[in-house]
C-alpha cells in the first residue's frame, strides 16, 4: 500500500507548474531545492530561464546534478523568426546521384532540424552514399513500385521526387535539385535558403495588384501610396519560387551561346507573379504548400529526350504553367525571387543541345495554350482543377502532339495515384 | 565573337531627352546633380505664386513656366493643368519637343549604390528605355537584356525580341513613398533596401506609378501622361501621378508597350507631413476601391490605336461609369479632352519642329 504523500511533497508538486512567478529560489533548504529540480526535469517543465532559476541559487548540490546530467543551455542561432514548427515541413530531395555526401553536408546546418525525403532516381543503380546526422527516410525504387503499384507514370530522372511530394505527410515541402549548395548574399553571409522559402509562404502573396517595393511583408518595407487598402490582406501563398548564383536556369540554347554566362547578381527581393501573368517555374529550387496545393505539381511532361540534367527536360515549367493556372484560379499566390541557392557548374549546355530538344519548340505551342485556359467554377480543389485540365489540354494540344496526349493521361493518373496513397496524410 | 566584351557605353542622346521639373521653392538640388543633368535641356515648371523668381543654378540650359505662362500659352485650356500641386508637371511634358522625358522631384538627390558609387539615374532610365520590355511572360531572372542576364529556360523564343519601352519607372531610397496612414503608423520606416533589379510589369497588370523618379518616351505615351486635377481648388492631392500611371498602363497593355520598374534609385530626402497628405489623400483612399476594379475591366476598342484615341475612349469611360462615384470624376473626364485637345494644338502631327528647344526665361 503507498504512502500517503506528505505536505512537503504536495507543496512541491503545487511549486512545479508555477515556478515562472519565482524570481529567487535562494531561500529554499537544499534537499527541498534538489528535489524541486528532479521533479521540474520528470515534469518536462525546465526551461531555459528556470534552469538560470536553479542556477543562480549557487547550491552546490543542484550545481553538481546539472552538470552530472549534462544539461546544457541552448544557444538559439540567429535565423529569420518564423511560426511555423518544423515538423510542419518536409524536405524533399530527388537523388539523380547516389554520392550526396558533400550535398548533404554542405547544407547541414541548416537541414539538420527538418525531416528529409529522399528518393533514389530509379535508374541509379549505385547504392546511395548519405553522411549521418539526418532524421531522413529514403525511398527507392522498390518502395516506390510497392507504394504506387501498377501505373504508366514514370518517376525517373527528375521525376523521382514527386514521389516524394506523394508520401509526404507535412503541410510544406521545399524541394532543391542535389547540385545546388547554400549561397551568400551581398554582405557575404550564408543564405538559410529553407528559413526564406518558409517566410515566403507564411506570408501574404499580393496577386492583383504591383507593389513597387516587391514584398510588401518584408522587414522594412510595405505597401506603397496609390495601393488600394481593400487588396493589403493579400492571399494565402502557395508556392515559393527561388532562383540561382551561378549557373542560372538557363536553357541549352542560351547557355551554349554564352559558355561563360554565370549569374552573379544576388537580387534582394521576393515579389508576388501577379494573378494571369505566365511564368517558367524552375523546379531547381521550389517550396510550396502541399495541402493547398496536392497533386497541383506532377510528374507529366516527358520529353522523348529527356535526360538527367536540367537542360535536357521540360517537366518542372510544364508543371509550373499548370500549378499558376492553378493557383490563379484558386485564388493563392505565387513569390519569385529570394531564396537563391549556389548552382555547380554541371553538364554540357553544348551536348545538350545535340540531342533533339523538343522543348524549345513545345514552348511555342505550351505558352498561348496556358494563356488562353480558364477553368470552370466548378472546380473548386487542385484535384478538380488537374483533372479538369488534362482533359483540356488532351483536346487541344494532345491532337498535334503525342506527347502531349500522354502529359494529359499522367496528369489524370497522378490524380489516381494521389487520392489512393497521399490523401493518406496523418 | 567575344562573348563577354565591354558592354557598349549608354548614349546620352542629350539632344533627344528633356528633364521636367516642378517646384514651388528653389531648385538648389541641381547642384548635386550637375554632373548628370548639365547636358541636357530643362523645362521648369513653377507651380504656386507667379511673381516669386525662382533661381536657376548657372550653366543649365533651361525654360521655366510659370502659371501666368501656363495661362498665356493655353487659354481657357489651362484649366486642365493643376495649380498648387506639382501635377502641374505635365505642362512640361506637353510643352517639350523632345522623345524622351525624364521627371524628377525636387527634393530628390543622387543616391549611392552598395559599393558607394553616386548612381546615375539619368543614365540607367536611358538603358531602360532603350531597351525592350518583357511584358508577355515573366522572366525569373528580371530584365533578360541586363548585362549577365538573359532568358531563362522555358521562355519563348518567339517572345525573346519584346516588346518597346514606353515607362521606365524609378524607386527611392530613404524616404519611401508611403500614403499618410502608412506614415503615420511607422514614421520612421526607411527603405534601405537596394534591389538590384529592373523589371516589365506584366500585362493585365496596374501598379501604382510615383512621378518622383520618371522616365518615358514622349513620342510613344506621352499624352496618356496626364496628371489630372489636384491641388487647388480639387478635392484630391497626392494621386496625380497615380491617376496618370493607371491610364498609362492600360494604353500600354492595349497597345502593347512595355512598363518597367526598379532600378535607378535617387536619394528622397524629405518626408511630407503625413496630417497634410491625409486630408489631400483622404477622398483619394476611398476612391481608389472604385478605380481599381475601373481600370482593371476598362477595354479599348481596336481602332484605338494611337494613345490620344485611347485616352479620349478612357474619358467616355470615366465619364459613364465614375461621374456617379463623385461630380469630381465628370470634371476629370473633362479635362481630360482638353488635355488631349491641348496636347494635340501643341504638337500638330507630323510638324517638324524648327526650334529643338522651346524660349527660355
Amino acid at each position: 500500500m503507498r504512502n500517503p504523500p506528505s505536505l512537503l511533497s504536495l507543496a512541491i508538486d503545487s511549486a512545479v507548474p508555477n515556478l515562472p512567478n519565482f524570481d529567487d529560489l535562494s531561500p529554499l533548504p537544499d534537499h527541498v531545492l534538489v528535489d524541486l529540480f528532479l521533479r521540474t526535469l520528470r515534469a518536462g517543465k525546465l526551461t531555459e530561464k528556470i534552469l538560470n532559476l536553479f542556477v543562480a541559487t549557487g547550491k552546490e548540490e543542484v550545481l553538481t546534478l546539472i552538470r552530472s546530467l549534462n544539461i546544457r543551455r541552448v544557444i538559439t542561432p540567429v535565423l529569420p523568426t518564423t511560426t511555423i514548427k518544423d515538423n510542419e515541413v518536409d524536405i524533399v530531395i530527388g537523388a539523380l546521384r547516389s554520392d550526396l555526401t558533400s550535398f548533404l553536408n554542405g547544407w547541414r546546418s541548416v537541414f539538420s532540424q527538418f525531416h528529409l525525403i529522399i528518393v533514389k532516381d530509379p535508374d541509379l543503380k549505385e547504392e546511395l552514399k548519405i553522411p549521418d546526422g539526418f532524421n531522413l527516410t529514403v525511398y527507392t525504387k522498390t518502395d516506390i513500385d510497392q507504394i504506387v503499384g501498377s501505373t504508366a507514370l514514370s518517376f525517373s530522372g527528375y521525376s523521382c521526387r514527386y514521389f516524394g511530394f506523394l508520401v509526404s505527410k507535412r503541410k510544406y515541402i521545399i524541394s532543391i535539385d542535389d547540385d545546388c549548395f547554400p549561397a551568400k548574399d551581398n554582405k557575404g553571409i550564408f543564405v538559410d535558403a529553407m528559413a526564406q522559402h518558409i517566410e515566403n509562404l507564411t506570408t501574404p502573396a499580393t496577386p492583383f495588384f504591383f507593389n513597387t517595393l516587391y514584398d510588401p511583408y518584408r522587414e522594412g518595407a510595405d505597401f506603397v501610396r496609390g495601393y488600394p487598402f481593400s487588396l493589403r490582406n493579400g492571399v494565402d501563398c502557395a508556392l515559393s519560387c527561388g532562383l540561382w548564383l551561378n549557373l542560372a536556369d538557363l536553357d541549352a540554347p542560351t547557355q551554349a551561346l554564352k559558355p561563360g554566362l554565370r549569374n552573379n547578381h544576388y537580387v534582394d527581393a521576393v515579389l508576388t507573379v501577379p494573378r494571369t501573368t505566365l511564368m517558367p517555374v524552375s523546379g531547381i529550387n521550389i517550396a510550396f504548400d502541399r495541402e493547398a496545393l496536392g497533386p497541383a505539381l506532377f510528374p507529366a511532361l516527358k520529353l522523348a529526350g529527356e535526360g538527367k540534367v536540367r537542360w535536357e527536360t521540360m517537366e518542372d515549367i510544364w508543371c509550373g504553367m499548370c500549378v499558376k493556372v492553378v493557383c490563379d484560379h484558386l485564388g493563392l499566390g505565387v513569390k519569385s525571387g529570394i531564396p537563391y541557392v549556389w548552382r555547380k557548374d554541371r553538364g554540357n549546355a553544348v551536348e545538350s543541345l545535340k540531342k533533339e530538344w523538343e522543348g524549345v519548340k513545345l514552348m511555342e505551342e505550351i505558352v498561348p495554350f496556358f494563356q488562353s485556359l480558364s477553368l470552370s467554377r466548378t472546380a473548386a480543389t487542385a484535384e478538380e482543377c488537374v483533372v479538369e485540365m488534362a482533359t483540356t489540354v488532351k483536346q487541344h494540344l494532345g491532337t498535334a502532339h503525342p506527347v502531349f496526349g500522354r502529359a494529359a493521361d499522367s496528369m489524370v493518373e497522378w490524380v489516381r495515384v494521389w487520392k489512393a496513397v497521399g490523401s493518406k496524410s496523418s | 565573337m567575344a562573348a563577354e566584351s565591354r558592354p557598349a557605353p549608354t548614349p546620352l542622346l542629350k539632344d533627344e531627352l528633356d528633364i521636367v521639373i516642378p517646384t514651388i521653392r528653389n531648385l538648389d538640388f541641381l547642384e548635386m546633380w550637375r554632373p548628370f543633368f548639365q547636358p541636357y535641356h530643362l523645362i521648369i515648371v513653377q507651380d504656386g505664386d507667379p511673381n516669386k523668381t525662382i533661381k536657376v543654378p548657372e550653366g543649365f540650359d533651361y525654360e521655366l513656366y510659370n502659371r501666368n505662362d501656363i495661362n498665356r500659352i493655353l487659354g481657357p485650356k489651362a484649366s486642365c493643368i493643376s495649380f498648387k500641386d506639382s501635377a502641374c508637371r505635365c505642362f512640361g511634358y506637353m510643352v517639350s519637343k523632345k522623345k524622351y522625358i525624364y521627371t524628377i522631384d525636387d527634393d530628390c538627390f543622387v543616391a549611392k549604390d552598395p559599393s558607394g558609387k553616386d548612381i546615375n539615374a539619368l543614365e540607367q532610365h536611358i538603358k531602360n528605355l532603350l531597351c525592350p520590355s518583357t511584358p508577355f511572360f515573366f522572366n525569373t531572372l528580371y530584365d533578360p537584356y541586363r548585362d549577365g542576364a538573359d532568358f531563362v529556360r522555358g521562355y519563348p523564343f518567339s517572345l525573346r525580341d519584346g516588346a518597346p519601352t514606353a515607362v521606365s519607372h524609378g524607386l527611392w531610397l530613404n524616404i519611401p513613398d508611403y500614403d499618410a496612414p502608412t506614415q503615420l503608423v511607422k514614421p520612421l520606416e526607411r527603405n534601405t533596401r537596394y534591389v538590384d533589379a529592373v523589371m516589365t510589369i506584366p500585362k493585365g497588370t496596374l501598379f501604382p506609378m510615383c512621378g518622383m523618379n520618371l522616365g518615358f518616351n514622349r513620342e510613344l505615351i506621352g499624352p496618356a501622361m496626364y496628371f489630372g486635377l489636384m491641388g487647388d481648388g480639387q478635392p484630391i492631392g497626392r494621386y496625380d501621378d497615380m491617376w496618370a500611371g493607371w491610364c498609362t498602363k492600360v494604353i500600354c497593355d492595349h497597345l502593347g508597350l512595355g512598363v518597367k520598374t526598379g532600378l535607378p534609385y535617387i536619394w528622397h530626402s524629405k518626408a511630407s507631413n503625413p496630417f497634410v497628405n491625409l486630408r489631400k489623400e483622404y477622398k483619394g483612399i476611398f476612391w481608389q476601391e472604385e478605380l481599381i476594379p475601373f481600370f482593371q475591366q476598362v477595354t479599348l476598342p481596336k481602332d484605338c490605336t494611337t494613345v490620344q484615341k485611347c485616352y479620349i475612349e478612357i474619358s467616355k469611360q470615366v465619364k459613364a461609369k465614375l461621374g456617379k462615384v463623385d461630380d469630381y470624376f465628370n470634371k476629370l473626364a473633362d479635362a481630360m479632352v482638353t488635355w488631349i485637345e491641348a496636347w494635340d494644338e501643341l504638337n500638330p502631327a507630323g510638324a517638324e519642329s524648327a526650334l529643338p528647344n522651346g524660349p527660355s526665361k
